[in-house]
Formats: C-alpha cells, structure tokens, sequence
C-alpha cells in the first residue's frame, strides 16, 4: 500500500494539473468538465477504496486551492463520489473485464450527472446559497456526457496505476 | 463523517483556507508548468491551424479600432482636463484621476460555479484584496485573493458579486448583481419611474461606503420587463466590458472605505 501511494498521488497531481491547465480553459457549452472528480471515481469502481478516498482527498484539497467556491467543497464531492464507487467496485459491479462496456461509463455518467447537484447542495452547508444559479443543469448535463466518454480510458488509467504496488484493494 | 465534513470546511472557510492555498499552490505549479509545456504548443497548434484566417481577420480589425481608439483618446485630452479638474474641486474620486497597475490573465475560473480570473501580478506591485478592475472598456470585478506574484479577480457575473450602479443620468441607483459566468449580469426591484430602456448605460455610483469608485462603466440594459405579481421592472444587462475576451487588465489602485 505505502509503495503504490507515491505514484497515485503523483498521477493524482498530474490530474489536478491537466484540470487546471486543460480543462478549466476547455469549456463545453460554458461548462467545466471536472476530472478531478472522475479520477477518484475511476479509483473506486477499480475497487481501490482506500487509494480511491486518498486521491478525492488529494486532488479535492488541490483543486479548491485554486477555486474561489468555498475552500473543501470538491474534496467533499469527490470524497462522496470515491466512497460511492469503491462500494461498487468491492462488489464488482464497473469492472472493467467481467462487465459488460458500458456499465462503467453508464455509472461514471449518472455520477456526473449528480456531482454538481451534490457540490450545489454541499455549498448551503457553507452558507452559500449563490452557486445553484450558474448552470447548474447545464454542468449535470456536460459532465455526464463527459463522465461517460472518459471513464473506461480513466478505468484503465486507475487500474495501471493501482496495481503498481503489487496489490490491489 | 457529514458532520466533522461541515465542520471542517467550515473551519476552512474561516481564514486558514488562505495559508493552506498558498502551500497547495507551491505544490502544485511544477505539475501545471509540465502540463502547459506538453499541452500549450498542441493547443496553439491546432487553434492557428483551424483558426488562422479568424486571427488574421481579427487582427485587421484590432489595428483599425486601435487607430479609432487613438483618435478618440487625442479629442478627449481636453475633456479629461476639464473633469480631472472639476473632481479635485469636489473631491470625489473618480477613476480617471486614479493610478492603475496592468496585468496580464493567466487562469481563468477552473470551476463551473465561480467566474473568477487569476492575473499576473500581486502584492509584489502594490495590489491589495478589494481593489476594483478594468479591461475591455468598463468594470470587470475586484481583487479577492492576493499572493506575493499573482491575484484573484471576480467578475461582475459572479453570482456572489454586486455592485451600486446608477444611471447615466445619476437621478437613479440601483445594484446590479452576477447571475453567473455564462449568463451576464442583472437587476431586480428596480422601480417603476426610473426612466429606463433597452441601451441605459449604467456605471459604478461610488456612494459612501462603495466597493468601487464613481464612474466606471459597469453594464447597458439589454431587456426591461415587469416583475410579475409585483410593481417593478427587472433588468437583464449586457457588462460594459468584454469578459469572454480577456488577456490583459488594469487593476485600479484604489481601496474602499473602511
């Protein structure tokens, strides 16, 4: 586990920074595809829980650095999404080989879909009520269609870097 | 788990969050900088090879508005005199009479609920949280984070943002709010006298106590219509400034009352 965690926060980095430089300036119909939350994602439904919790964490704390939207509100996300999946993945449910194509994407998808609702609905918790009216369908929509094209290309990437220490789970 | 969750972003809303950004930042710019290395020259790559004859026909146009703009910077000297002059005597601040620092954009908003830039220059060139911004010919937002290199703006069209505006004929004031990056700006309440149409233009009051200056050009009115159920008009408005086109800006050096 301690061997694999430097290349997962490594790569985990990495995803911050395409973020940051690449998708943050990629916008689709005005929207931002958030994927530092499909990382974590992909994380569990590889069945990684604890590496999968590590990385929401990570990539969360990371990226609210550079967000003026109230600062551990991804992190929270991600982190729900990363608990999510990984349930899922312990059960098998996404996996890449035995699963039929499209159950990973279809999840990735429906957890797009709802991670901006969840980041919405996690900002009241901060007594902030502004951030529902900015697109907020629009940002479900996007990063559901987004979610489902990247998420067995993420899968694989998670799976790789996952099994780098030798073990999974 | 939920609770200790709000607890702690709480607890990170408070002010440790600005010390703990300043660390992650540090952290994370050696990953960005080898990710813009790879991914900035495929970007220009492909935008000059799809887009080049926009870039040259956008490059005409610039060279004959920058010629326009000249001209018009040369027949307002005296204008500007006179103005200058007139405020000394009464003592309000305008903008025009303010010193500004130039910087360059060089983030913009990486997320779907804040419409926010990150700018060039910091606290090393005098730039302070709250000062208000310029580009593009109006107001584009103030200054919210500062580090030694480097500034947060946010836009106008940030849903937490608003600014007292009043009409060109300064019988009015009104507050404009954001309603989000891809969706303007907009002003609700706005009673059924104020004389008020389609092209008003509205720009900062600076009434006491104001987070802006007097007189910088804030927004024109695109649509006026009735609230429904209620006696006043709501306004959707059109930002003086170009904020989709954003490269470089002039940050006001100019703090709001304490």
């Amino acid at each position: 586990m301690r061997r694999v965690l430097v290349p997962v926060t490594l790569v985990t980095l990495f995803i911050v920074a395409i973020q940051l430089s690449v998708f943050s300036g990629l916008r689709f119909a005005g929207v931002v595809v958030m994927i530092v939350w499909l990382w974590p994602l992909a994380m569990g439904l590889a069945g990684l829980t604890v590496l999968s919790l590590w990385c929401a964490l990570v990539a969360g704390v990371f990226f609210d650095t550079h967000a003026s939207t109230p600062f551990g509100l991804t992190a929270v996300v991600a982190l729900l999404l990363a608990y999510g999946a990984s349930r899922l993945g312990r059960e098998g449910v996404g996996d890449l080989d035995s699963a039929a194509w499209w159950v990973t994407p279809l999840l990735a998808a429906a957890a797009g879909f709802v991670a901006p609702a969840l980041f919405v609905g996690a900002s009241f918790f901060t007594f902030n009520f502004s951030l529902w009216r900015d697109s907020l369908f629009a940002a479900m929509v996007v990063n559901a269609i987004a979610f489902f094209v990247l998420a067995r290309p993420m899968a694989r990437l998670a799976r790789w870097v996952g099994n780098l220490g030798g073990s999974r789970r | 788990m939920a609770v200790v969750a709000t607890i702690l972003v709480l607890y990170l809303t408070t002010g440790v969050a600005s010390g703990l950004r300043g660390g992650a930042n540090i952290v994370i710019t050696p990953f960005s900088w080898a990710v813009n290395t790879i991914a900035r020259p495929i970007g220009h790559m492909l935008a000059g090879t799809v887009n080049y004859s926009d870039v040259v026909a956008q490059n005409e146009k610039l060279r004959y508005q920058l010629g326009r703009a000249q001209e018009r910077a040369n027949e307002g000297w005296s204008y500007f005199r006179q103005l200058q002059q007139i405020t000394t005597e009464l003592e309000v601040p305008f903008v025009g009479s303010l010193s500004t620092v130039a910087a360059q954009v060089t983030t913009l908003s990486p997320t779907n609920f804040s419409a926010t830039v990150g700018i060039s220059k910091g606290r090393n060139s005098g730039i302070l949280v709250g000062m208000p911004v310029v580009a593009n010919g109006g107001l584009v937002g103030r200054v919210i984070a500062t580090t030694t290199n480097g500034a947060t703006v946010r836009l106008i069209t940030d849903t937490a943002s608003s600014v007292g505006v009043t009409l060109k004929t300064g019988r009015a004031t009104l507050i404009v709010s954001g309603r989000g990056l891809n969706n303007g700006l907009g002003a609700t309440a706005v009673p059924l006298g104020t004389s008020i149409g389609p092209g008003t233009k509205l720009s900062t009051d600076g009434l006491n106590g104001a987070l802006y200056p007097a007189g910088l050009p804030v927004a024109s009115v695109k649509t006026v219509s009735l609230t429904p159920g209620a006696a006043t008009y709501n306004l959707t408005l059109q930002p003086a400034a170009n904020l989709r086109d954003l490269s470089y800006l002039d940050v006001v050096i100019w703090e709001p009352a304490a």
